[in-house]
């Protein structure tokens, strides 16, 4: 419960950070007679009060903050559309994309890391710490374009942009193939990632846990191995990854924006990179304080969880 | 039989190999000598002391006979069963059975427990695995282990973390003794313990000796709370048993310019005895390439030119006391 009373000064202290790096950033207003140098100075101060860019920053401020509250974002700069419609269409498709990325991640790089603890330094876990090492170091857009190329140009077997198929053309036969036929390629982008970050992670503390005394302890009362290294070693070697993961839920629920850019797919991560672009301060606003509100909330549920996994961090 | 050579080590030998690295190759460039044919006997009841410095191959020893590391020859017999083919064989009701006869209590109480399950998991933890008690005794057998080594039975329900160290090594001694073994191996229990706490775990393990009917393996290196413990005494250097006796006659008589060594670096209690100068100078030798001859003779100060080329071999001085040094007793 206090843990739900930190998270308000927090949620404020971003939106304020937020709010003023939009004024650092530039004027829209001056954007737009930028792009169009012949406007007049009514219309421009016209749109000044109507977007209420004439009040002092403060009172933008508050204003701003109490339409939040009632989840109003405002209107974008670019189209006039209320940002909620903007951004609300593109909240599912994010969420299916990491969720899809994130099971098979985990359930992938579990036995992966354990085998290869196991056996440190044998020529198996050199190939996966190479193939990891490398996951964690080259760009995602990089990978990303190199798929599309590979198994969309050349061998046509995936979608290479999208989430469903367009103008009737349908992927495999029927919708619910279709979608998985569009979430393939992006899928395999962000499972590498992350699979390459969990294996590292689980690795190195499995490796560590296997050579206590109490794995030993384990083994001289006659465990069989596999019990000893699934059912003990791993639920101690587990929580990093399990730290690591809130941190990253929260972020993953402003999507990938590389990754989403690079396959076009219609989620919060190519809309804040577009938004950006357009210097779309509503918009860009809005998915920030969603990605504030959602990391927050990833938090609280991992300090909870932790409590479950860990007994040493119970509150007395 | 039983009562006498209850387990009997013959020759035992664990070299650990040294690998060179390539990129894609390895290759064997040498092997850690950990131990190098250790032969003993132990007998029912009584508690036979390994001591030796760090790195001497106690630990080694200890975990190669509870076949928690493979042997690289060598072999071991608990109640005249060999134990390393019973292991090898693929019977696995043979080798709980073997499992449940032999316990261990490890140097750390710190990291020797899970910090992830409560006491009453840990110490039920072999009766579960060993189907030792009936489901339902589990909770009364828990507490009565808890009562036996001095602790109260809320403390079932908490966690490793909440306990001190001498709370935990108590811990540890219920949970090897929770499937009532024949043959504990202890390494180091007190090692890592308050002085004040370290009486208390002895005097523990030589009660539930005398009521349990146990043996003990007893590894240290504190020569004091060996004299207090063990009845025998088997002294270790760089592998190799030096020196074998009883207690008393170890310790009243040393032959082995080591064990001497060891003996007069005990510090005595009391400020009127002259500080003894230490006899052992510079470093264990490395056991990657032990020393030619007697492996104590870099360090020997009554080395002669004999100890340097032949290897003396352990033999029987007095009754029950072995010897390995080809100039004994020059003190």
């Amino acid at each position: 419960m206090r843990r739900l009373l930190y998270m308000i000064p927090v949620a404020i202290g971003i939106s304020i950070i937020a709010f003023l790096t939009m004024y650092a950033a530039g004027d829209p207003i001056a954007l737009i007679k930028a792009g169009k140098p012949n406007i007049n100075e009514a219309t421009l101060s016209g749109l000044r009060t109507y977007y209420g860019l004439d009040k002092p920053i403060p009172l933008q401020y508050v204003n701003w903050l109490m339409n939040i509250l009632q989840l109003n974002f405002g209107k974008s700069l670019y189209g006039g559309l209320p940002v909620n419609q903007i951004i609300g269409p593109r909240i599912w498709p994010t969420i299916e994309l990491q969720i899809v990325s994130l099971l098979i991640a985990f359930a992938v790089s579990i036995p992966i890391a354990v085998q290869s603890a196991r056996k440190p330094y044998s020529k198996q876990d050199v190939a996966v710490t190479s193939f990891s090492l490398f996951g964690v170091s080259m760009p995602t857009f990089w990978f990303g374009l190199i798929l599309i190329i590979v198994f969309s140009f050349t061998l046509g077997w995936f979608p290479s942009a999208g989430s469903q198929g367009v103008a009737g053309f349908v992927w495999w036969g029927n919708s619910f193939f279709d979608q998985i036929a569009h979430l393939i390629l992006p899928v395999a982008v962000l499972v590498y990632v992350s699979l390459a970050q969990n294996i590292r992670l689980i690795r190195a503390n499995m490796l560590e846990v296997l050579r206590s005394d109490y794995i030993l302890a384990a083994r001289a009362s006659g465990l069989s191995e596999r019990k000893v290294v699934y059912s003990y070693a791993l639920r101690n070697a587990i929580t990093p990854a399990i730290t690591f993961l809130g941190i990253a839920l929260g972020g993953m629920i402003a999507g990938a924006p590389m990754t989403e850019y690079v396959f076009s797919w219609p989620g919060l991560g190519r809309q804040y990179v577009t938004s950006t672009l357009n210097l779309d301060f509503p918009t860009i606003m809005g998915i920030t304080m969603i990605i504030t509100v959602m990391t927050l909330i990833a938090n609280l549920i991992m300090d909870v969880l932790y409590v479950y996994i860990d007994p040493r961090v119970r509150i007395r | 039989m039983t009562e006498e050579n209850f387990l009997q080590v013959k020759n035992l030998v664990k070299y650990f190999p040294i690998y060179s690295r390539g990129v894609l190759t390895k290759k064997q460039v040498g092997q850690v000598h950990a131990v190098d044919g250790v032969s003993f006997n132990i007998n029912k009841q009584e508690t036979f002391a390994l001591v030796g410095e760090s790195g001497c191959g106690k630990t080694t020893t200890a975990r190669v006979i509870l076949n928690l590391i493979e042997p690289t020859s060598g072999e071991v017999l608990l109640d005249g069963e060999n134990i390393f083919e019973k292991f090898k064989g693929s019977d696995k009701k043979e080798k709980l059975k073997l499992r449940r006869k032999m316990q261990m209590i490890f140097q750390n109480p710190y990291g020797s427990l899970d910090p992830r399950m409560t006491i009453c998991d840990i110490i039920s933890e072999p009766l579960v695995i060993h189907k030792h008690v009936a489901k339902e005794c589990r909770c009364e057998r828990v507490y009565e282990l808890l009562k036996l080594v001095g602790l109260e039975e809320y403390h079932a329900e908490r966690y490793p973390h909440e306990f001190s160290g001498g709370q935990r090594q108590r811990i540890c001694i219920a949970r090897a003794l929770a499937v009532e073994p024949e043959f504990i191996v202890a390494d180091e229990p007190v090692s890592s313990l308050d002085v004040s706490i370290r009486a208390q775990i002895l005097n523990l393990l030589a009660d539930l000796q005398k009521s349990m009917g146990l043996s003990f393996l007893y590894i240290s290196h504190d020569l004091s709370s060996v004299r207090q413990i063990s009845q025998r005494v088997a002294v270790m250097y760089l592998g190799e048993i030096v020196e074998l006796a009883e207690t008393d006659e170890l310790f009243d008589n040393p032959l082995h310019p080591y064990t001497q060594a060891l003996i007069e670096a005990v510090p005595i209690p009391d400020p009127k005895t002259k500080n003894v100068k230490a006899r052992l100078r510079g470093e264990v030798p490395s056991p990657i390439n032990p020393p030619l001859g007697c492996r104590f003779n870099p360090r020997c100060t009554h080395a002669t030119a004999a100890c340097r080329e032949k290897k003396p071999e352990l033999f029987e001085v007095d009754k029950g006391h072995f010897l390995a040094c080809a100039q004994p007793g020059q003190a």
